[in-house]
């Protein structure tokens, strides 16, 4: 075949190319060009995880990548398994990715892998000192038959770093060789393992994710005992009579914090001399908030959550009867809040003669009972927000179809009452009515128009209507309810049951009022109506919801004919008329 | 001598290399990939210790090739070859039955011959530049074990560079003596 000299000519030429050819190769591979492994580690007969350094692979993204092997004899084939993924954080264990699949990846820039990641990094501890790790279950199912294995992979919070290309004084001590590619392979040999039997669960014939129970209302409701955020154990430190430990009773909800809003009704929108007025809703607000977690007939056990805010100035407006014609509200809303609603353990310190003598105690061994606690469990720092439209399907109608009945319902009190709501102003026959409050006269170029704006601002909490630090209180758990009323139509779900048996709730409403300290430098959010004229009817109302979502939280509604919830009668405390023009 | 026979070695010792840096590339790939793959095709310590077992026994394979053609030629010098690979063969048993202390002993023995058989290829090359790159590859092969000896762990990585420089200078060596004796 390579006897003549051409095809000899050609073999030789094939011979030379394959041989430069590995050379580069065997370049390539000694300065990590392609993923080349830097350490590997065998975790028994269980699986083995490689670490590779290398050059930023097309389309590859940094992170973890585990494969599972089924091993049956001597066949090792890709298999399809549930793959969960959890990563340590320094307070707990937080769910970051799972799936059905041979292969799962779960990118360094996962945003709950994040979240663990950065919780490391505000330790402020230099990556080269310690190493954290993923745990990884991997449950293979074959007939009523599943075996379930546990990995532990170790990786460096430096290596997510140095991969995504971020520089802290943190990471300043991390080696040439950082690994970029972290491959876990899962061995589950079927001959070695013992199956667990699968007993298939009976739902009621609804299927509950153990970790979400639901999304409603654009809220997502988690199980925080399985999921992160989870709540923190309290106090910090041991300093206090009583310790706090979260039980698996654990009701998370991740969504929006409405800040401010205005609604109007369908009166509004009929109303002649109210077509083509401009909605100006502005927002400015700086400083900080902590959040304090109150556990009921124990009050305030330490701050659950603490945050810079900062919002605006910034405005969004609308013309009534030409950019909206439905009823609706448009509000600024702080996106991605997670807190929840958990049972304690409380223990009491074993030796108070030590506590009082040295100030802290060394073990808590008495066991006390139970509490309801509700704390804030993670808040974006700054800057987060976002005005929408919600035509009845957001968190504004939620609180007006759900937490406001719910509240009623499950503590015999309306949260949002007669009290909460201060009848404002009004626009009337050619006069304004300034009940409650003063209404400022600014001009503002709107779409290119210039108009007069009415402006009603609250100008900080405790000035606009003398309300004291305590009212300012929150009481998150009337989400959760507001929510619950309206799924609880359709049966009442795993969650709520969970959290009513938790404890007499309306008898301890009182203990649940998480009042957020602030200390703000700037704070006014305002509602401005231009293009009024004489033949303006507007009455505006103001809704105090800051119980409800624990910021200084307000609304306006407008109505055509008469303040919200048509009073008979109504006190002005500030009470000027003053003609229009 | 029968220079057919010699051409057949280089272009095995080509063919050889450029297989296992094929798999070396393209399982590196592969495995950070996030595709389903058989076992074999990750680039695993245990598939790579597993992958150099089958490249030496090729390169053993080929060697003692090597030396038969040189005897069979009248060329004494080719049982160094032969010898070499046999030690070799008989050292990684011992060393698979755990009797460390003769399989290093017979390895080194082995490895001293290894610079021999460079030696012998030496002096049968027909090229310039290949005699140049096999006396820089038999240089660099020499120098190693002392190195690692005087050295210790601090030098791994200059050991690593070393053998990385010898591997690609031989395999550069091998396509050109091959193109020497095929075309030339």
């Amino acid at each position: 075949m390579w006897s003549g000299p051409r095809s000899r000519a050609l073999l030789v030429m094939v011979v030379l190319a394959l041989a430069i050819v590995s050379v580069v190769v065997l370049v390539a591979n000694s300065i990590y060009a392609v993923p080349s492994p830097t350490s590997s580690i065998r975790i028994g007969p269980l699986g083995e995880v490689s670490y590779y350094a290398s050059q930023p692979m097309p389309n590859v993204p940094p992170g973890i990548l585990i494969r599972v092997f089924l091993v049956n004899g001597s066949v090792v084939e890709p298999v399809t398994a549930f793959i969960d993924v959890y990563a340590s954080a320094p307070n707990g264990i937080v769910h970051v990715a799972m799936g059905y699949s041979p292969t799962l990846v779960v990118p360094f820039n996962d945003s709950n892998w994040q979240y663990v990641l950065n919780k490391w990094a505000s330790l402020g501890i230099p990556f080269s000192e310690y190493n954290t790790s993923m745990l990884v279950f991997v449950t293979y199912v074959k007939g009523n038959e599943s075996w379930i294995l546990p990995l532990l992979v170790p990786y460096n919070v430096g290596w997510a770093y140095a991969a995504l290309g971020r520089a802290t004084p943190l990471t300043a001590t991390l080696g040439a060789t950082t690994p970029r590619y972290i491959v876990v392979n899962a061995f589950i040999n079927v001959n070695e393992l013992r199956p667990n039997e699968v007993v298939p669960a009976k739902l009621n014939g609804t299927v509950t994710d153990p970790q979400i129970f639901g999304t409603y209302y654009n809220y997502t409701i988690y199980n925080c005992s399985l999921s992160g955020p989870k709540p923190p154990q309290y106090p910090s430190a041991p300093t206090s009579l009583y310790m706090f430990k979260p039980t698996s009773a654990c009701v998370g909800i991740n969504g929006s914090l409405p800040i401010t809003w205005v609604t109007w009704g369908r009166d509004v929108l009929q109303s002649k001399g109210d077509s083509g007025l401009v909605i100006d809703l502005s927002i400015y607000f700086s400083g900080t908030m902590n959040w304090d977690a109150m556990a009921t007939s124990y009050g305030d056990i330490g701050t659950s959550y603490s945050a810079s805010e900062n919002w605006g100035p910034d405005s969004s407006n609308f013309i009534l009867g030409s950019q909206v014609t439905q009823p609706g509200s448009l509000y600024w809303y702080y996106k991605g809040a997670t807190w929840g609603i958990v049972r304690y353990s409380v223990y009491e310190c074993g030796n108070i003669n030590y506590l009082v003598k040295y100030g802290y105690c060394p073990y808590y061994n008495v066991y006390v009972g139970t509490t309801l606690v509700s704390e804030v469990l993670y808040v974006p720092p700054n800057d987060y927000y976002v005005a929408t439209f919600d035509y009845g399907n957001g968190p504004v109608s939620m609180l007006y179809i759900g937490a406001i009945p719910a509240s009623k319902q499950y503590f015999g009190y309306p949260v949002l009452n007669a009290s909460s709501v201060v009848d404002y102003a009004a626009f009337s026959n050619g006069n304004i009515y300034q009940c409650n409050g003063p209404v400022g006269n600014t001009s503002k170029v709107i779409g290119g128009v210039q108009y007069t704006l009415y402006k009603v601002t609250l100008g900080g909490v405790e000035q606009a209507y003398g309300l004291s630090a305590a009212e300012l209180g929150t009481a998150l758990v009337e989400i959760v309810l507001g929510i619950g009323s309206i799924v609880a139509a359709y049966g009442a779900p795993v969650w709520l049951n969970l959290l009513l048996s938790a404890g007499s709730l309306s008898a301890t409403i009182a203990g649940l009022l998480v009042p957020p300290s602030t200390s703000t430098s700037v704070t006014s959010t305002s509602l401005g109506i231009g293009g009024v004229t004489t033949s303006t009817s507007l009455y505006i109302s103001v809704i105090d919801a800051s119980k409800t979502y624990g910021l200084p939280t307000f609304g306006f509604i407008l109505n055509a004919t008469n303040y919200y919830g048509n009073p008979t009668t109504y006190t002005c405390k500030y009470g000027k008329v003053t003609r229009i023009g | 001598m029968n220079v057919k026979s010699l051409f057949w070695f280089f272009v095995g010792f080509v063919f050889v290399n450029f297989a296992f840096s094929l798999w070396s590339l393209l399982s590196s790939v592969l495995t950070v990939m996030p595709i389903p793959l058989p076992y074999w095709l990750l680039y695993t310590p245990g598939n790579i210790v597993a992958a150099g077992a089958i490249v030496m026994a090729l390169m053993l394979a080929l060697y003692a090739y090597l030396g038969v053609s040189l005897v069979i030629n009248g060329l004494r010098r080719g049982f160094i070859p032969m010898v070499m690979a046999f030690t070799f063969a008989i050292g990684m048993a011992l060393l698979l039955a755990r009797q460390a202390i003769p399989a290093l002993v017979i390895l080194v023995i082995a490895y001293v011959m290894l610079i021999g058989t460079y030696i012998v290829i030496i002096s049968t090359a027909t090229s310039r530049a290949s005699k140049a790159l096999w006396e820089a590859a038999a240089m660099v092969l020499a120098l190693i074990p002392p190195m690692l000896m005087i050295g210790g762990l601090i030098v791994i990585d200059y050991v690593r560079y070393m053998a990385i420089t010898e591997q690609a200078t031989t395999i550069i060596a091998s396509a050109i003596e091959a193109w020497k004796l095929g075309v030339g």
